[in-house]
């Protein structure tokens, strides 16, 4: 778009407010505003009204933030950038124009020789600037500025249109590699009248290698197909545009005519598939089947024996009738309750131990018993009682005041980081201060009897109670604020616990944010990864890949009373659950629709316990009872170099729960060489060992080992390449034996769920 | 009390621990020999005319050593302050050091010591985090805390710097210190541990050396073996994203880790002569700054030597007295090697805790001996090498020592100088996971008078 189209609209917006002009004039002398400074007479007095109506909020805001001034980088940020501070992003109007307008001596701006303010000598680069040259003193943006400061630095009143929200076209499009689209942002204000505000948005893509965005809203696609979300803000409003780039060529419809549909999940994904020109890969053998399913479900590799019976059963169903038997095992809770302590689970040193193990006992019990996810929700947020006999008090134990909670909660149950919106707007998203504070109003009576935190033991019982009143306070107007929710309405009724009503706002059905986190976190341990990414941020700036089915998912959940078993169950029992991990070439470059299965290296109890199930050896924790799976473990600070080494959560980083699911250097040399896996490998209990003793032939024990590692039978190619190295000399057969089980579980084979 | 843990009693979980079990035994003798000899038929790479990049040593003494004690006697103190050492002059006219500190005076031409760095982080938790990282703690967190909210210099050093030979670009010995960690940067950017006594004739890095009782043989063996069934198919597309890359990638590092003859040499402070061992101290700390300085000479950018117990609440006399000339020789030691070596001039050797301790000498209740308490309002760091000017005294405390008064200094400023040795801008803008736009350094105006 050219520069003088953007004028000749901003001219079109003066004429709009024309009939405002008078009230502009005084501009900046309210009383209301305390901020405000009272300009001397003269000033305002000599100012024209006609090019006065420019005024901080609409018109010299819009133009700190969309040229960076306002950033975190710049001056937005906490300490200001040389002293001079904005608020971030501009969510304070009036600190920013104290901060321009007051402070410095008031040198900053000088409405008697405008282009002299340091303001604009600044931004233009006359005077040495380490931003650089953010406003050329020949752009429109800096005439702007120039004309606010000669008409005396005035305000919004409170007659004046406000900003109510921007509205950025097309919405979506799907845009052939290498071409352009432009985008078109309008922003509307309370009085009804428009402004196009394209050359003022600030434009950010989510991933600019699929489709980039220029400072004036032209959208170029990349040259891979993709899909991306490219967000426009305007001030505090967002918009956003989807845009897919799919790859060149036609596919023959029929192909996605022909494909199975088990349920809705392989209907939605073939939908987008289809949309995108993507064809999906085959399905997987049953040998990958078997030990997928068995991965996900219960963490623990199917033995030999196991894998020899299923790859001979030849009942149709076999993989149906695997998964629910799967469901009913007893690993499967330890394996679930894992994932979830990685996101509840405490410090032990800052909570007390018999704290956190009785934490840790009822996360378990809730999936020992199938509690529904709803339940289990209520009951840990509106927790009441001892610590020392409910566990999901301890939650209140760990996170001590109504904000750390409100965070906590928020991101963990609803999908949505409150974090930013505790000391400044969120800068992609609607939530502001009030948001927050009016969220954490509903912790605020929580109450507290016992002995508290004293770290380093904290070994003391806790009671967590209700109390009849507690605050918060809003740390920009320090007033009270009454609970109200982030939407909707959670009306506290009198004599109950403020928490209960936002248990029930939370798990209402008119919450669609609390279903769809929990089905995106369950579908991404599955998947391999989220529908939304990352899991727990659901916001428009962060759109899901497959947007009806994250929402049939939630749905479904819900309308099976929260049963995570039987989520589990229609997600393992789709077709699109099945298919292989190997791209074929109208598919290799999906990584976010599901239409072959994404590898993912086993988590680090699993990959342990698997070391430990192979070889025969068991692992010896310090604090738990012999025999225990690194998946029972109740703490992180149990010692252990492998789960330390396979990235299990670091509980001294924040926030302790992030979990690695990288591959590092570390992983591969402790593989390689670990004494205590060098041990398991070569004990006289061990796998070889034990093999070699049966009196079996070297094909019967090459067998057994791929069965054990990689759950499945040798290829010819493979059987006869291992029994031709096989030493002749039988007392050597064991080392040979202990070398091929160390050779299968240094391998990615055995590291990744394929 | 034991020396590696503090006032409230912790120790630092084993994180990432690689270190451990001896070098001599089991090796890759046969196969280092022949690499060694492949080695030497092609160019010395030591002799070429590029400069060799910056590395840092940072010694660590974790618990806060007192400034009184090392660097900042207060003679005209009153004896309560004062305590019971005498200053001794050092080399360089005017400049003072405590008298245990008899070997660093003895070279104090190529020190700059730094009387006035100070913070408002009083406990070990926080002032840690912040001389480790040179950011405060985002919230305020205790004593005990072993916390990260920020990326430890050593894991930024890492990140922007490569290390050639499949070493790894950040060494921490023997153990992490407290917010030694990567924290957004990810666990590649982790310290690499090496937590066994390199005095120990038995001395080798865990992991990165065969496991006892596995020959080199056996090891190629396996290797051959592991190729062999390694049949899983990779993705030939970039665009597939295929995770088991990464696994090849360093697993291909590992073994050249564990094969290359420079890599292994690193190690192998067994191979310097007894006189050489001998002058950095035949003690655990001492042969680590022996292995610092061969791990500088292999190009790794950034190594901790991290020596806990300077917490010195009680028994600060004694401890003194008998622990601070046996490391203070050590690190003269190191400095000296290193300028004989020429590698002075391209590494910074850096020594210094979370804070300084209290004027004031204190008794604990429960405890016989006098001890100084912490105190973040005054410290003193050792600088050398890397143009700092030698000889020199930067910024003062007031005469008792209570605060820094003259060029008072913040972590900021020591941060940002440590990154521009390293040639790393300060005022370099990280994005985390969250998006988050993040200043490596808040304030990245370095010590003008170190930057000459």
């Amino acid at each position: 778009m050219p520069r003088s189209a953007s004028w000749s609209l901003t001219a079109v917006w003066v004429i709009a407010l024309a009939s405002a002009a008078v009230a502009l004039v005084p501009a900046s002398v309210d009383a209301a505003s305390p901020a405000a400074v009272p300009l001397p007479a003269t000033h305002r007095d000599a100012v024209p009204a006609a090019t006065s109506a420019v005024n901080f909020e609409l018109d010299v805001m819009p133009i700190l933030t969309v040229a960076g001034c306002n950033s975190g980088p710049c001056h937005g940020k906490s300490r200001g950038q040389n002293g001079f501070q904005l608020s971030l992003l501009g969510f304070d109007a009036d600190f920013d124009f104290n901060a321009i307008v007051k402070q410095a001596r008031g040198r900053r701006v000088q409405p008697s020789a405008p282009e002299q303010s340091l303001l604009l000598l600044k931004a233009a680069g006359i005077v040495p600037h380490g931003g650089g040259v953010k406003l050329p003193a020949e752009s429109e943006n800096y005439a702007t500025l120039k004309r606010w400061i000669a008409s005396g630095m005035p305000r919004s009143q409170a007659t004046d249109p406000k900003l109510v929200g921007i509205e950025v076209a097309p919405r979506d499009r799907i845009l052939p590699a290498k071409s352009r689209e432009q985008l078109k942002v309008t922003a509307k204000y309370s009085d009804g009248s428009k402004r196009d505000v394209t050359l003022l948005t600030a434009y950010q893509s989510n991933e600019s290698a699929v489709a980039a965005i220029d400072a004036a809203g032209l959208v170029t696609a990349g040259a891979l197909p993709g899909e991306t979300a490219i967000m426009a803000r305007y001030m505090n409003h967002i918009a956003v545009f989807n845009v897919a780039v799919p790859l060149a060529g036609k596919v023959d419809k029929d192909i996605y005519a022909s494909l199975p549909r088990r349920n809705f999940i392989d209907e939605l994904v073939w939908k987008r598939l289809e949309r995108l020109g993507i064809v999906p890969s085959e399905v997987c053998d049953d040998a990958t089947f078997l030990r997928r399913a068995h991965l996900d479900v219960i963490g623990t590799l199917p033995t030999a024996d196991e894998a020899r019976k299923f790859l001979a059963d030849t009942s149709p169903d076999k993989r149906a009738k695997l998964v629910d038997a799967l469901l009913a095992r007893p690993e499967y809770a330890d394996h679930w309750a894992n994932k979830w302590a990685d996101l509840l689970r405490p410090n032990p040193y800052r909570v007390g131990i018999k704290a956190t193990v009785v934490y840790d006992q009822w996360i378990r019990d809730a999936f020992r018993t199938n509690k529904p996810y709803d339940r289990f929700v209520a009951d840990l947020v509106a927790s009441r009682g001892s610590t020392f006999r409910n566990g999901a008090t301890v939650l209140y134990r760990d996170r001590r005041s109504p904000e750390e909670v409100t965070t906590m909660v928020c991101q963990l149950f609803l999908g949505v980081r409150l974090d930013c919106a505790r000391c400044h707007h969120h800068p992609f998203e609607v939530w502001g201060q009030d948001d927050f504070f009016g969220t954490a109003a509903y912790f605020s009576r929580v109450g507290y009897k016992g002995t508290g935190i004293s770290a380093p033991i904290s070994g003391s019982e806790e009671f967590i109670y209700t109390r009849t009143e507690g605050t918060v306070k809003h740390p920009l107007t320090g007033e009270n604020v009454p609970p109200k929710p982030l939407f909707g309405s959670a009306p506290v009724k009198d004599d109950e616990d403020p928490r209960a009503a936002f248990t029930r706002w939370m798990t209402s059905p008119e919450n669609s944010y609390f279903a769809q986190v929990a089905v995106n976190r369950i579908w991404t341990e599955i998947m391999g990864r989220g529908i939304v990414e990352p899991v727990d941020d659901i916001r428009a700036t962060n759109p899901p890949s497959n947007p009806e089915l994250i929402n049939a998912l939630a749905r479904e959940f819900r309308a099976q009373k929260f049963d995570i078993k039987q989520l589990l169950r229609t997600i393992l029992t789709s077709h699109v659950y099945e298919l292989s991990a190997l791209p074929n070439p109208r598919n290799n470059w999906d990584t976010k629709n599901y239409s072959r299965h994404y590898r993912q290296r086993l988590r680090a109890e699993t990959l342990l316990d698997a070391v430990c199930e192979v070889t025969g050896v068991p692992e010896s924790f310090a604090a738990m009872p012999p025999n225990s799976r690194a998946v029972e473990l109740w703490t992180h600070r149990v010692q252990n170099l492998f789960l330390d080494s396979f990235g299990r959560p670091d509980p001294n980083q924040d926030p302790p729960c992030e979990r690695l699911a990288e591959s590092t250097l570390v992983q591969s040399l402790h593989l390689m060489n670990a004494p205590s896996l060098h041990d398991k490998v070569t004990s006289d209990k061990g796998l070889a060992a034990r093999l070699l003793k049966q009196d079996a032939a070297p094909d019967e024990w090459i067998e057994e080992m791929y069965l054990s590692v990689y759950c499945r039978y040798p290829t010819t190619a493979e059987r006869n390449a291992a029994a031709a190295l096989v030493p002749a000399d039988r007392t050597k057969q064991r080392q040979f034996a202990e070398d091929l089980l160390w050779a299968l579980l240094n391998t990615p084979e055995f590291m990744f769920k394929n | 009390m034991n020396p590696m843990r503090n006032c409230e009693g912790m120790t630092r979980r084993n994180c990432l621990q690689l270190g451990l079990a001896g070098f001599a035994g089991g090796g890759l003798t046969n196969l280092l020999r022949l690499r060694a000899q492949a080695a030497e038929k092609s160019p010395n790479p030591a002799k070429s005319t590029a400069r060799k990049p910056t590395s840092v040593i940072m010694v660590w003494l974790d618990g806060g050593p007192s400034h009184f004690e090392t660097f900042d006697p207060k003679p005209d103190a009153p004896i309560e302050i004062r305590g019971e050492f005498d200053p001794i002059a050092t080399r360089t006219p005017g400049m003072f050091f405590s008298e245990n500190m008899k070997a660093l005076a003895g070279i104090s031409d190529k020190l700059c010591v730094v009387r006035s760095i100070c913070h408002n982080q009083g406990n070990h938790g926080a002032g840690n985090h912040y001389m480790m990282t040179g950011s405060p703690t985002r919230i305020p967190v205790g004593c005990g805390a072993f916390v990260s909210f920020h990326p430890s210099f050593g894991s930024v050093t890492a990140y922007e710097r490569k290390t050639p030979r499949g070493l790894p670009g950040y060494f921490s010995i023997p153990s992490m210190s407290r917010s030694g960690g990567p924290n957004f940067l990810g666990a590649k950017y982790a310290p690499f541990v090496v937590s066994d006594d390199p005095s120990q004739a038995t001395f080798r890095v865990r992991d990165v050396n065969l496991p006892e009782g596995l020959t080199d043989d056996r090891f190629m063996g396996r290797r051959d073996l592991r190729k062999l069934v390694d049949q899983l198919p990779r993705f030939a597309d970039a665009a597939a994203g295929d995770p088991v890359g990464a696994v090849d990638t360093y697993t291909q590092q590992g073994y050249d880790l564990v094969t290359s003859i420079q890599a292994q040499q690193a190690f192998n402070v067994g191979s310097e002569s007894e006189k050489v061992r001998d002058g950095y101290g035949r003690n655990a700390f001492g042969q680590r700054c022996l292995l610092a300085r061969r791990l500088v000479e292999a190009g790794v950018p950034w190594i901790t030597l991290y020596d806990g117990g300077w917490d010195s609440h009680s028994d600060i006399f004694p401890k003194f007295r008998n622990d601070a000339p046996k490391l203070e020789s050590s690190v003269a030691a190191l400095i000296s090697d290193l300028a004989d070596r020429g590698l002075l001039d391209t590494t910074l050797v850096v020594m210094l805790g979370e804070f300084g301790r209290t004027p004031k000498i204190s008794t604990l209740s429960g405890k016989g001996s006098p001890g100084r308490d912490h105190w973040a309002n005054a410290m003193s760091v050792l600088f050398a090498g890397c143009g700092v000017p030698g000889g020199t005294v930067i910024g003062a405390t007031d005469r008792n020592g209570y605060a820094a008064v003259e060029r008072v200094l913040s972590p900021e400023n020591f941060a940002s100088t440590i990154y521009r040795k390293l040639g790393i801008d300060p005022d370099k803008i990280y994005y985390t996971p969250q998006g988050r736009p993040t200043h490596l350094v808040s304030d990245p105006t370095p010590i003008k008078e170190l930057m000459a």
